[in-house]
């Protein structure tokens, strides 16, 4: 018997369809929540059922707890599953699904309330012995006692907003100057994605590397750790390539991190997924707790390589009161799994949002390859969420043989009409401190000037290549002219070819 | 003479290239240098071509007519300009015939305005901030220069390419 009839996923593109894989596979109904720029989307059409919940703005849709229960009812849903992002980490939204009658897939409301924001998970972890970084000990009000902190801790600082995810309001700041500049910029971008625009301020770790590890635990104190992931490839504090297991912990370190985050569990009676962020220098071989996230993780899907554990539907058990099917000794480590995250940006001009229609679209496949993708050919990429738009996962017997899935996989994924960071991930995969395992998580920004010049000859190179082609009549771009004039002679065709004619002389070729 | 193309792709990014024929093979010029290209050969299947371009080989697939596929990318081009120049005009001229015009780089929100009409600004000074998918994007000055006209307002959408402000 399925724990569950029916469960609403509160969110959208590629972590609703992965949570509505899991969902089919238990057998139980699938039910989807869109927004005016998503209702043609991927997940909408994938799901068993879906309900409009407003307009695009995520303020007036996702992010709308009122909207989303109303769906909810209206479905007979018997539990919501928030996803990542949104709605995922909000105390209230969960404390309305049970006052709903409903079960949230997650953290229960009483547990989340502990741990509202990333400062008080710190204030925990703290008590429960788990290392943390020095900074402010509480959120910061004003310009003045920012840069008291600051002084008195020392810079490189950050600013990270308390109620903050996905590196968003994250700002590094390395001097009186940038603090006051940041500051406002921090909370109002803390206040417009979630809502809160409280932020707090810690020291910046040497030579960072960005370690988390994998919380599971049942409503009944049983915890396992399914070991941990390195995310340390990042740009502005946000993830673009993960890997499991981390490539530079030995097995003394591994288990202390594990026993940490059991320890900050039990501590608060925390059940179902959380990751625990930590920070880790590979210089002092300390580590310290940065927060702990209270739900799914994007990058979960490379600890489910690594583990063979489908952390999606134990989660869905977990939270229905089900046992922890497994102790630490069971949950062993196999293989190698890197993700790259595709997000719709362009690396040439600053990781601008790229938003847009699919024009092509072929995605990799084959042995050692996982995409959960969001998006399809024609799908369009609204401007108003994030630029995710799919991950590739790749899997192979080491870290070497991971390597070179990927290589061959970077290659096969090709995208128009909206630009993507693959182009930077083909250079990263043949970098040598990459490959070697020597970074940083600021290895983006001391990278990138080489990265862009590379990435601009590439570009140029392509076109260049076009007009090799389209100087020698070899290419002609006037195939749309030439539909349109074919087209005046429509109605001595049949209504098939004329409605593929009409379809293809559009700009937007194809869907 | 020399011909000057525009090209656009999908994406819109624009590339302005002049073009002449060099001997054997084609010469394009671009800020940041010179190729030299030519088509080598066709391949061996239907739509493949072997492109040289300084003395590297590149294979080139033609994709549903007006498509390219290059080293495993795709390249889709919305519009090439071509004209024939009348005088020798450099490169950085053809370019920067506009360059007062500040165009928007993304589809989004403005969400900061820094200056106003009239305002006196020096390169590299950030003008404005657009917010599109939950981050911010700094547009910073490229000229120095007086602030002439805003066309945009706080909290306005702006497309790909609309014209922001103009620096005189």
């Amino acid at each position: 018997m399925p724990p569950f009839n029916k469960i609403l996923i509160a969110n959208r593109g590629e972590i609703a369809i992965r949570i509505m894989r899991a969902v089919k596979e238990m057998g139980m109904k699938a039910v989807a929540v869109y927004s005016d720029a998503d209702k043609n989307s991927l997940h909408v059409k994938y799901a068993d059922e879906a309900y409009y919940i407003g307009p695009s703005p995520a303020l007036e849709s996702y992010l709308n707890i009122q909207r989303i229960i109303d769906a909810a009812e209206r479905a007979h849903a018997d539990a919501v599953h928030p996803g990542y992002g949104f709605l995922s980490e909000n105390a209230e939204f969960a404390e309305a699904v049970e006052k709903a009658g409903m079960t949230f897939i997650g953290p229960p409301s009483y547990v989340m309330r502990k741990i509202k924001s990333k400062l008080e998970g710190k204030m925990i972890a703290k008590n429960a012995g788990v290392p943390v970084s020095p900074g402010s000990d509480g959120p910061v009000e004003s310009v003045d006692d920012a840069i008291k902190i600051a002084e008195k801790i020392g810079f490189p600082i950050m600013i990270k907003a308390s109620y903050g995810g996905g590196g968003i309001g994250i700002i590094k700041v390395e001097n009186v100057e940038e603090l006051k500049e940041a500051f406002e910029r921090s909370r109002r971008l803390a206040l417009q994605a979630f809502g809160k625009s409280e932020i707090y301020i810690e020291k910046m770790a040497v030579k960072p590397r960005h370690i988390e590890a994998q919380l599971i635990g049942d409503k009944y104190g049983n915890y396992v750790v399914a070991y941990e992931r390195e995310c340390t490839i990042q740009r502005r504090n946000q993830k673009l390539i993960e890997e499991a297991p981390s490539p530079i912990l030995d097995n003394e370190k591994r288990k202390e991190l594990i026993e940490a985050s059991i320890r900050f569990g039990k501590a608060i009676g925390y059940y179902t997924l959380g990751t625990m962020e930590f920070v880790y220098s590979e210089v002092s071989r300390e580590f310290y707790f940065l927060e702990i996230n209270k739900r799914l993780q994007v990058e979960h899907g490379i600890t489910e390589l690594i583990t063979g554990i489908d952390l999606v539907k134990l989660q869905i058990k977990l939270a229905a009161g089900e046992y922890l099917p497994y102790s630490q000794e069971d949950i062993k480590i196999r293989g190698h799994a890197i993700e790259f995250r595709i997000n719709a940006e362009d690396p040439l001009n600053n990781f601008a949002g790229s938003s847009g229609y699919i024009t092509y679209y072929k995605e990799p496949s084959g042995p050692g390859i996982r995409v959960d993708s969001g998006v399809d050919l024609g799908s369009y990429v609204p401007p108003y969420y994030d630029s995710m738009i799919s991950k590739l996962m790749v899997y192979g017997k080491d870290r070497a043989t991971a390597i070179q899935i990927a290589r061959r996989a970077l290659d096969e994924y090709k995208i128009s009409g909206i630009k993507t960071i693959i182009p930077l991930y083909k250079l990263i995969i043949n970098d040598k401190d990459f490959i070697e395992g020597k970074f940083t998580t600021n290895y983006i920004s001391e990278k990138m000037p080489v990265f862009l010049e590379e990435l601009k000859k590439r570009e140029e190179m392509k076109v260049i290549s076009y007009l090799v082609l389209y100087s020698q009549s070899q290419i002609k771009l006037s195939f749309h002219k030439e539909v349109k004039s074919s087209y005046r002679n429509v109605d001595r065709m049949s209504a098939w070819k004329r409605q593929g004619l009409v379809m293809q002389s559009t700009t937007r070729v194809m869907w | 003479m020399r011909k000057v193309y525009k090209v656009t792709t999908e994406t819109g990014d624009e590339y302005v290239l002049t073009y002449s024929i060099d001997g054997e093979y084609l010469k394009f010029e671009t800020l940041s240098g010179v190729y030299r290209a030519r088509i080598l050969q066709k391949g061996t299947r239907d739509n493949e071509f072997l492109i040289e371009i300084n003395g590297e080989v590149h294979r080139v697939f033609i994709e549903n007519f007006n498509q390219i596929i290059v080293n495993n990318e795709i390249l889709r081009i919305s519009n090439i300009q071509e004209k024939y120049e009348e005088k020798e005009v450099s490169l950085q001229e053809l370019i920067s015939s506009k360059k007062g015009e500040i165009i928007s780089p993304i589809y989004g929100r403005i969400v900061s305005l820094r200056v106003k009409e009239g305002d006196a600004v020096v390169k590299g000074q950030p003008l404005l901030s657009i917010e599109s998918m939950k981050s911010e994007t700094i547009i910073s000055s490229p000229i120095s220069g007086v602030i002439q006209k805003i066309l945009v307002r706080v909290g306005q959408s702006v497309k790909k390419g609309d014209i922001l402000l103009i620096i005189k």
